[in-house]
């Protein structure tokens, strides 16, 4: 291979990356602006509207303004750590897409190990907040880093589980053959033989991603903002970048593992599914996520903040038995072949491997 | 049978459902917003917002430089010099300033005040540009007393049976 | 030269620079963070080796799970570092001893006949369909499938080990039981008392 070649291709792959990340960016600054107006909506308020037609060009605002801002370093702060941090927390956020599928061969990398992946990029992200905390030589910073730590590890635990189900019933680590697992309609989606599964992997999710309820590291009543209190300006942006484009990521992928993707809903009925035939399965994925979305700014808007041990027993207590429970019984779903969600995978179809 | 009643409650998410709803239904009622600048929530008149110094119809201060308003003032907002005046001797202040970084507008120095020289307006939209600019002058103070004499006459009057 | 190499020689490179690092940075959270650097690169050689399943693994466990806890540890450990280096000099004697002498016990049992790029054959490489993940499967849930599970259960016996040796028995102490709280009905702790409202008496508005 010459090197011309060679070039062309790396600034190819670096286009595919730029071709996820800017529509990234700029939906993560629109889900803010969604997030305040739905919430000020449920509040019986209106939410931004002052920039731009309706508020429209809020978000742009709020970039600029973040942008001119002074990045303060805190006295007595180690300051490489403390611009390291950041970047360790943006950098497995945005990472994580790169085994997003968007469609059936939409997909930047399209490896085996996709759902390993995934948890290994999700589990990478503490360090970003840890760090953040430590640097930042202040004691909010420190007790928020360590409750969002020890809350990441906690909840990716019963995620691990939660995927580790997805996987028996997919059949596959690659995201783009669970989905394709799950085709037939929208009765084949796994949503129903994993539901257990499903709303634990969604709370998980917002767990993870330190959203409300489960917002304790950035808890304001009483540690101010958590782990990124110190934080000013575009390092702060980064810091607020990464959590949205984390929720936006499990948004999209509760639609993958659980809602069939980019699968037409309408699939398999009479005159629905020819009439809305032409609709990209982009498409239908962007909608599946951005409903997710709306339920994570929902709940939001709806839920008091949990207590501190009382999260912990949710995951622990609560989410792991739960998941450990539904394995088994996923194990015997699956080798019966009970309903239509596993043909040809049970002990009839596979019989004697070993 | 209790036992089982919750039981389920806790597994279907009985309450959270609840609690959703709630919020869901509250997504499409009216929204109750003031928009600020053009629509204004009704003020009543008597409202504490930015002071102002008074003056008598023919156009002498009132301020006699008493400092009763300096005394009570619970946050030490006010700072007064006293001393005669240079035209005729009397006596005045030669200096009246208020921080208003510092001040928690409870209007005891209007209540205080034998003259009604000092008093609280209903302006509230106010800022300040510079650092220094928060502490106001007698000649600031005095212009806005100028400037919205009217009103503040109008809502003294309405004030005025219940005093 | 292909690209294989040159990416292989930079993750080599940062392996080792990163190895480095873990013993000579001065504050002990960046070594640990050295050391996960070092993780990372060593995934990506695997990565290399086509063993996705295991580099992944590598980070996920190690880099995910084990390292948090290590920074965790020495974020709130109170180390005196200049007291931590000041024997430094005096014990890097012994200290090259130990690893020359352990290189030369290395080099003497490999040798360098069996060392080279040359003297190993190169992997086959896979065609496209080619799983690193169902190999795996097929070798520890086949061939190896008993020492795999006699793994897994002496695995299993030391979870068991390490929570039965920190677990000093029932400990009498006072906290909020959650099942308890969630359990209780409005009924039980709320009791509405419908009563007349009662008239002030005149003169006795204090």
């Amino acid at each position: 291979m010459s090197f011309m070649q060679l070039l062309i291709e790396g600034f190819w792959i670096v286009g595919k990356i730029l071709l996820i990340l800017v529509p990234l960016i700029l939906a993560v600054a629109y889900t803010t602006f969604a997030e305040r107006k739905l919430i000020g909506y449920m509040q019986m308020r209106l939410g931004p509207n002052r920039v731009g037609p309706k508020g429209w060009l809020q978000p742009i605002a709020d970039v600029i303004k973040l942008l001119m801002k002074e990045v303060v370093v805190p006295s007595g702060a180690n300051k490489t750590l403390f611009l390291l941090a950041p970047i360790l927390f943006i950098a497995p956020s945005f990472a994580a897409w790169a085994v997003v599928p968007f469609d059936a061969e939409l997909v930047l990398a399209d490896t085996n190990v996709g759902l390993l992946y995934l948890l290994a990029m999700t589990s990478i992200a503490v360090y970003g907040v840890i760090i953040a905390g430590w640097a930042s030589n202040s004691r909010y910073a420190l007790i928020g880093s360590l409750r969002s730590a020890s809350q990441i590890v906690s909840y990716e635990i019963a995620m691990g589980f939660a995927l580790v189900a997805v996987l028996m019933a997919g059949g596959s680590m690659n995201l783009g053959a669970i989905v394709e697992a799950q085709n037939g309609s929208a009765l084949h989606w796994f949503w129903i033989p994993l539901f257990p599964i499903l709303v634990i992997y969604w709370i998980s999710g917002v767990a993870e991603t330190n959203r409300a309820p489960f917002d304790v590291p950035e808890g304001e009543s009483e540690i101010v903002a958590g782990f990124h209190v110190e934080y000013a300006g575009m390092a702060f942006a980064l810091f607020f970048l990464a959590e949205y484009a984390n929720m936006i990521l499990i948004s999209i992928l509760t639609a993958l593992f659980f809602f069939g993707g980019w699968l037409n809903p309408f699939q398999g009925i009479p005159y629905l599914e020819p009439a809305t035939d032409w609709i990209p399965g982009t498409v239908w994925l962007l909608l599946k996520a951005a409903w997710f979305l709306f339920m994570m700014i929902w709940l939001r808007a709806t839920f008091p903040r949990y207590r501190y041990d009382q999260i912990m027993r949710l995951g622990w207590k609560v989410f792991i038995p739960i998941t450990v429970v539904w394995l088994i019984v996923l194990t015997f779903w699956i080798k019966f072949e009970w309903g239509w969600w596993f043909d040809g995978r049970g002990i009839a179809a596979i019989g004697g491997v070993s | 049978m209790n036992r089982w009643k919750h039981f389920f409650k806790t597994y279907f998410l009985t309450e959270l459902r609840a609690g959703l709803w709630l919020t869901w239904r509250h997504l499409f009622k009216r929204k109750v917003t003031v928009q600020f600048p053009e629509e204004r929530t009704p003020q009543s008149p008597r409202f504490r917002g930015l002071h102002a110094l008074r003056r008598y119809p023919n156009g002498e201060e009132r301020c006699i430089a008493c400092k009763l308003c300096e005394a009570v003032c619970p946050a030490a907002a006010i700072t007064i010099e006293a001393g005669p005046r240079e035209s005729d001797g009397t006596r005045r202040t030669t200096k009246y300033e208020i921080d208003m970084f510092k001040c928690i507008y409870c209007g005891f120095c209007e209540e205080s005040c034998p003259v009604d020289s000092i008093v609280e307006t209903r302006i509230f939209d106010y800022h300040f540009e510079k650092r220094g600019d928060n502490i106001l002058t007698k000649e600031q103070l005095l212009a806005i007393g100028d400037r919205y004499e009217v009103m503040i006459a109008e809502d003294k009057l309405e004030d005025a049976p219940y005093r | 030269m292909n690209i294989e190499v040159l990416v292989f020689y930079f993750f080599a490179a940062i392996t080792i620079i990163a190895a480095i690092g873990v013993i000579s940075v001065k504050n002990s959270v960046q070594a640990v963070l050295c050391l996960v650097l070092t993780f990372f690169s060593a995934a990506a050689l695997w990565l290399l080796l086509e063993a996705e399943f295991l580099a992944i693994t590598l980070i996920l466990v190690y880099v995910g799970a084990v390292m948090v806890l290590f920074l965790f540890v020495v974020m709130m450990l109170d180390v005196d570092f200049a007291a931590l280096r000041q024997g430094f000099v005096k014990h890097l004697p012994i200290g090259l001893l130990l690893g020359f002498g352990l290189f030369g016990a290395i080099y003497w049992v490999i040798r360098f006949e069996i060392f080279g790029s040359e003297k190993v054959p190169e992997p086959a490489k896979h065609e496209q369909g080619y799983s690193n993940v169902e190999e795996l499967g097929r070798l520890l849930y086949g061939e190896y499938f008993y020492p795999f599970e006699i793994a897994g259960v002496i695995l299993l016996v030391a979870i068991i080990a390490a929570i039965s040796l920190t677990f000093r028995g029932r400990r009498e102490r006072k906290g909020q039981s959650v099942r308890e709280q969630h359990r209780v009905l409005k009924e039980e702790r709320l009791k509405i008392v419908s009563m007349k409202s009662e008239p002030i008496k005149q003169g006795d508005d204090a």
